[in-house]
Parts: structure tokens; sequence; C-alpha cells
């Protein structure tokens, strides 16, 4: 009843508010690296409302795997994103590997958790480039992206292939991506070289006072405002949340790590809780080469057979990532779905940026670090009235009996 | 018959020294991109382009771009503003040459001041005018029918940009004029010829070939170096770039009421921009260190350009380590600005 008579109220005080125009840009925008389009409702330079459309860049990748063996399907996972190509590969083996109980090899487990970290950084640097650019700072954004090479390096040097490294496969991961001893000596060198730069970069970029003077105070999203909109990943930890899947993962449970939870919730703290992340990260990196087990790193003893629908769950570098299918009678896949962090972080990302400046807004949104073309889902267009929309799930599952 | 020679030797002079501070000032003003672009371009580590690709060949390469349209309101007004906004960068510039000090009174203070709200002005114009497919008019189906603003003015970017543009106009240029008035305070005098009589007495007197080196520039006063820090910020608030560049904030309003510029008039916009650059720079070396830019005392013209290049270096460091600032920031750095520029004019009624 009361949070009935809560949401009457915040009608009736929407209703009263008064918009003095509307702004709105994209799908083509220099500042904007994916295509979506930002409607900003604003007074003056005040940003009152915002709403946020994402259906420019929609490629079906969900219907394309449907009907293909399991292993080649994997391979399309790895492509829904070329920032976190290894977390889609990975977590697509993930569903297989719960749904048949197929046992991974525990030196398996630890190369994919060291790809997954490396990764991370390389996410990190992107988001501050990204966000560096978006602040007008171009010197830390191109710094930013120098620094973020060591780790494509390393990604390279792993798996054969900076972008899409594609070291998971069913079972463990592939032979070409195990650890020789040369590479884990150059994992550690990089790895002292790299923390002293960023240590370098983050001091300075955090001392610049005309710099934090962007971040500070903008952008706010409270505790309960994340919990609310589901803002998983940094962008809910940075508002206080402590939720991080990576600890409740079994393959991560022989690290030490900290989770990054911190409880200002603006702007600023966005990109100081990713900053501290990295470290973690490389904390992680040196437990993952220091302590490889020795042993096979992969498990070949499997068929694929008949699944039923089975989730995974994985701690990405924006959030909370959902695999989830199932397998016929003759091992295809069916009813592939993907929920992406930003499809959840898009809500918060709205409700973040009310009360900024027009400029900051942009920034605010950045700061949620979005990912739109790998979170953008089915859109029907009707060719006769030329019209499109979006089905809702419910929908989707009548029309087309996905999950039956 | 004397009196109507003297006028005519004057005009022709006038003439023939206006044409060579343009032809001199158009082309090495497009030299001070490239400078621009290299000194950034070092800072963060990175070749950066050749010193004539962003100036002169890009001006060049847009001259023979095919021509498209603009989309504003009153097309036609519209490309006026930038050949209008040549012409008043051309004529701040040439006032600050000796040969138009005489002139009406141009060469003073208000010939200056009047000339640089009026070149702001053109800002508020393009903004209002240019209406690019960017933003209100690009054909997306956002209008969602359960959207909580139904029926909302839908504004273009550019429109807000010359909201922005009034915004700084009454406030964000206030330190560059007061700075400005420093050295006339100093001088005793609104003629820009007295400002550098006191600063270099032997000017007026030297030869064509002379190299009359001022002894007491103001700028090596209290008040005069206040007033210099408040006029290198001030002048990157009017030149639009990075801090102060809200008017064209790429995250936002791209380039703001120069949008729409493209193929013959972004080449004239470039030249507007860079003579705007050098002029200012000019009127800094002139007003300050009492060295002007003098078409027929080539040591005092190529001094004054060499010297020209203090303010876009200054500005391109400035640019390479900061961010945009919003009105938050603005604000509060533009009180404090002209609170320094009125400690400097205070301070030079004592010189």
């Amino acid at each position: 009843m009361t949070s009935a008579m809560d949401q009457k109220s915040t009608q009736n005080k929407d209703a009263e508010k008064v918009i003095e125009k509307e702004l709105s840009f994209g799908p083509v925008h220099p500042a904007l690296i994916e295509p979506y389009r930002i409607r900003l409702f604003v007074n003056d330079e005040i940003v009152e409302d915002c709403e946020i459309n994402i259906n420019m860049a929609y490629r079906g990748i969900e219907k394309l795997f449907d009907g293909l063996p399991v292993e080649k399907a994997l391979l399309i996972a790895e492509r829904v994103c070329g920032i976190c190509s290894h977390v889609h590969a990975w977590n697509a083996v993930r569903v297989i590997e719960g749904g048949l109980g197929i046992h991974v090899p525990e030196r398996a487990d630890y190369i994919r958790v060291l790809t997954h970290e490396f990764q991370r950084i390389t996410s990190h640097l992107i988001f501050f480039g990204h966000a560096f650019e978006v602040v007008g700072h171009e010197t830390f954004a191109m710094r930013s992206f120098l620094l973020r090479e060591s780790f494509m390096d390393l990604l390279q040097y792993l798996g054969g292939n900076r972008v899409m490294p594609s070291v998971p496969i069913i079972g463990g991961i592939r032979p070409r991506a195990d650890l020789t001893e040369a590479l884990k000596k150059v994992i550690l060198e990089r790895c002292d070289q790299f923390e002293v730069k960023y240590a370098d970069y983050v001091r300075r970029a955090v001392e610049d006072p005309v710099v934090m003077s962007r971040l500070e105070g903008i952008g706010f999203m409270t505790k309960d405002e994340a919990i609310k909109w589901h803002a998983t990943g940094p962008t809910g930890r940075a508002s206080g949340w402590d939720y991080d899947l990576r600890k409740t993962m079994k393959e991560y449970k022989p690290f030490d790590f900290n989770v990054i939870v911190l409880p200002e919730g603006d702007t600023k703290t966005r990109v100081v809780a990713r900053a501290l992340e990295v470290l973690e990260c490389l904390k992680i990196i040196r437990q993952a080469v220091k302590n490889l087990p020795e042993g096979p790193v992969a498990n070949r003893d499997w068929t694929a057979k008949e699944m039923k629908y089975t989730e995974a769950y994985d701690e990405t570098y924006r959030g909370e990532l959902m695999h989830s299918y199932s397998l016929d009678q003759q091992g295809l896949v069916r009813n592939y779905k993907i929920r992406t962090p930003t499809i959840t972080n898009l809500a918060a990302m709205e409700q973040a940026c009310i009360g900024d400046h027009v400029t900051e807004a942009i920034l605010t949104i950045a700061s949620c670090d979005p990912c739109l073309t790998c979170c953008t889902r089915t859109e029907l267009v009707d060719n006769q009235t030329k019209r499109s929309r979006f089905m809702t799930e419910y929908e989707i599952v009548n029309k087309y009996g996905w999950r039956r | 018959m004397s009196d109507l020679n003297t006028t005519l030797v004057f005009t022709a002079g006038l003439i023939a020294s206006s044409i060579i501070a343009i032809a001199v000032g158009i082309a090495y003003s497009l030299i001070l991109p490239g400078i621009e672009r290299k000194v950034q371009a070092r800072i963060q580590q990175r070749i950066g382009p050749p010193i004539l690709t962003p100036g002169w060949w890009s001006v060049l390469k847009f001259m023979y771009k095919s021509k498209t349209e603009p989309i504003a309101q009153m097309p036609r007004f519209y490309k006026s503003l930038v050949y209008f906004g040549i012409a008043i960068v051309a004529f701040l510039f040439l006032f600050t040459t000796p040969y138009w000090w005489s002139v009406l009174g141009w060469g003073s203070i208000l010939g200056i001041a009047g000339l640089l709200k009026l070149e702001e002005v053109l800002y508020v114009f393009m903004g209002s005018q240019s209406q690019s497919i960017l933003s209100a008019t690009m054909p997306v189906p956002d209008l969602a029918k359960g959207s909580k603003w139904v029926g909302i003015r839908r504004e273009f970017i550019e429109q807000h940009s010359a909201d922005r543009t009034l915004k700084m106009m009454a406030i964000g240029s206030i330190p560059l004029y007061l700075a400005l008035i420093v050295p006339f305070v100093a001088a005793r005098s609104v003629m820009l010829s007295n400002v550098i009589l006191v600063q270099n007495a032997g000017y007026h007197s030297a030869p064509w070939y002379g190299i009359p080196l001022p002894s007491s520039p103001i700028l090596f006063t209290l008040p005069g170096a206040l007033a210099a820090i408040v006029y290198f910020l001030g002048f990157i608030m009017i030149m639009n770039e990075k801090p102060f560049s809200i008017l064209k904030a790429k995250i936002d309003v791209i380039e703001g009421g120069v949008l729409e510029y493209a193929a013959n008039l972004r080449a004239s916009y470039y030249i507007m921009r860079n003579l705007l650059m050098f002029a200012l720079s000019s009127i800094f070396v002139t007003i300050f260190l009492g060295i002007p830019f003098d078409p027929f005392t080539p040591s005092m013209m190529l001094l004054n350009m060499l010297l020209s290049l203090i303010l876009p270096v200054a500005m391109s460091a400035l640019v390479a380590f900061s961010p945009i600032l919003t009105f938050r920031q603005i604000y509060p750095t533009t009180i404090g600005l002209s609170a320094l520029g009125v400690l400097a004019m205070i301070l030079s009624v004592s010189i």
C-alpha cells in the first residue's frame, strides 16, 4: 500500500514538473562510441530526465546460435563483444559444463581466470580512455590506451590473438593457451612494469584538481537505487552495493582478492572503483601464475547430448553476465539467451544523470561503462506498415516457444 | 594641394599597409594550428601532424571539396556570417597596425573591444541558425508512445550552443576585457599609439630599418604580469578552446554553431578562427610588450610575429592537460579571474 502511494506521489510530482526543452543526441554522434540515442529533458543546463534508446545495432546474434553444433556455437559466443570476448566464450562453455556435469581440470580453470583478469584490465583501461575522452582530457585518454598495450600483448602471447584469444573450450582450454615457463616469466615482469606506470598514471589523474572537479559531485546513485535498478559490477559497487559474483564462483575460490566497494556513488567513485579493481586483478594474475597447478588443460571425455535449459552467471568487467541455452537430442543449441550487464545497468544510467549539467550527463552515462551493441536484442519490423517495435519476453516465449 | 598630397600618400600607405598586414597575417596564422597540434602531440607522446597540414592544407582541401547546402533556417544569412567573421577579425587585426592608429580613433581600446564583442555575437547567430541533422531532426524512431515526456520542445544542439554563447558573452569574456584595459590605464589613454609610446619611446622616431626595442614593457610590472595571466585565460575563452570550450564541447554540442560549415565555408571558418588567434596574440605583444605589427618596419613585424607564438604555444600545452569545464567550474573561474583583472587595473593606476 505504501509503495503504491509512493509511486502515485512520484507520478504526480513528475506531472507537475515543467520541462523547458529536449536535447537529443545520436545515434550518429562523434562522442558516442556506439550507436545509441540519448534524449535529455532539460531545464536550462540541468537534466531533469533521461531516456536512452539502444535499438540501433541489432545483430540477431542469439538467433545465429539456434541449431548449431555446440562447439561451433561457442565460437560465435566469443564474438558477442570485442572488449569482453573471453568472458562470453568462458560463460558459454560454463553453461554446458554445468548442464552436463563436465569436469574441468584445475590448471585450465587457472588459465581461464588469468585470461579473464587480463581482459578485465584492458576493459577498465578502455573505460578510462573513453571517460577521459568524454571529460575532454586527451592526454590521460591516450596514456590509458598506451598502458593497455601491455596486456593486449599478453593476450596475444597467451591465446594467439589480441582481441579474440579463444582460450576456453568445452572441458578446459585450447592446448596452445597453456602457460610455458617463459610466458610465466614474461607475465610477471609485465605486471611489475605495468604496476609502476599504472600507479603513476592513477596518482596523476586523482591528484589533478581540475579533472577531479569534473568528476566529483555528479551522477549520484545511492545503494538503494543501485539495487533497485540492478546496477551490477563496478557501477553498483561504487554505490556501496557489495555484490561480486567472483566471490561465489568456484573458479575463484583459490584466489585471495578484495572486492572494491566504495560508498560515495558519484561519477568519480565509479572511476576510482575501477582504478582500484585493476590492482586486485594484478593480485589475482600473480597468484594464478605462481600457483599454477600441473596437469592436463582439457578434458575431452564428454559428448553433446540433450540438456535442459541451463544458465551460467559470471562477473564480467561491467557487471553480471548471464548465458543460457539448452541442447536438443542431437546436441544442437536451442534457445540461446544472453543478458549482458549493460541491459540492467541502462536504467541506472538514466537515473544517475538526473540533476547533472548536460555535458556532465554524458559523462555520467559513460562512467557506467555502457556496451550497448552487445545488449541490443530482438526488434520486430512489420514490412507492411514499416513500423518497428520490441517484443516483450512474454511475447517471444509465446510466439517462438523459447524456454519450452 | 599639399594637404591633398598628404592625404593621398596617407591613403596609399594605409591601403598598402593593410594589404601587407592581411596577407602576412593570414599566411602566418595558418601555420599556428600546426604548431598548436604539434605541441599537443609531443605532450601526448605522439608524432603529430606535419606543421602545414592542420592550417594550410586543410584550408586548401576544404576549398575544393564539393559544396553542401546548410539546413539552417536562413541559409544565406548563415553562410554570410563566416565572411562577416573574417571581416571583423581582419579589421580587429588591422586596427592594431600603426597606420590605422590615426584613422577615426579606431586604433584604441574601443575599436578592439567593440570588434571582439561583435565577433562573440556571431556565434550566437551561428548557433541559432544552424540545424544540422545530428540532433533533433535525425531520422530515428525515438518518440516512444510510452514516454513520460510527450510534446516537449525539441531543440537543436547548435541552439543549445547559442544559449551557452550568451552565457559566455555575459560572464566568460569579462576577464579578457579587463586585462585589455590594464595597459591603457597604465598609459592614461585609450589610444594604442600612447600605449606603445609609454613602453617603447623610440618606436615613433625610428627609421624603417631600425629595431626599436621597448625600454619598459608593461608585462614586466606586477599589474602587467597579472593582466597578462588574465589575458591569456581570456584569450582561451574567446578562442573557445579547452578548458573553456563549452560552446563546442564535442561530447554534446559537437562543434556548436559552426557545425554546418562544410567545404569552402569550413575553410573560411578556419581562416577566421586562425586569424583571430593570431590577431589576439599580436595584440598581446603590441600592448603588453610595446612591439606592434608594423608592415613598414620589417624588424618589428617579424619580432611581433615571433613573440605571437607565446600564447598559442602556451594554449596548446594547457589544452593537452585540461578537461572541458562546465558552467559549474567556469563561473567561479571567471569570477576569480575578473577579480584578478580588477586588481591589476587598480595597481596599474600607480604605474
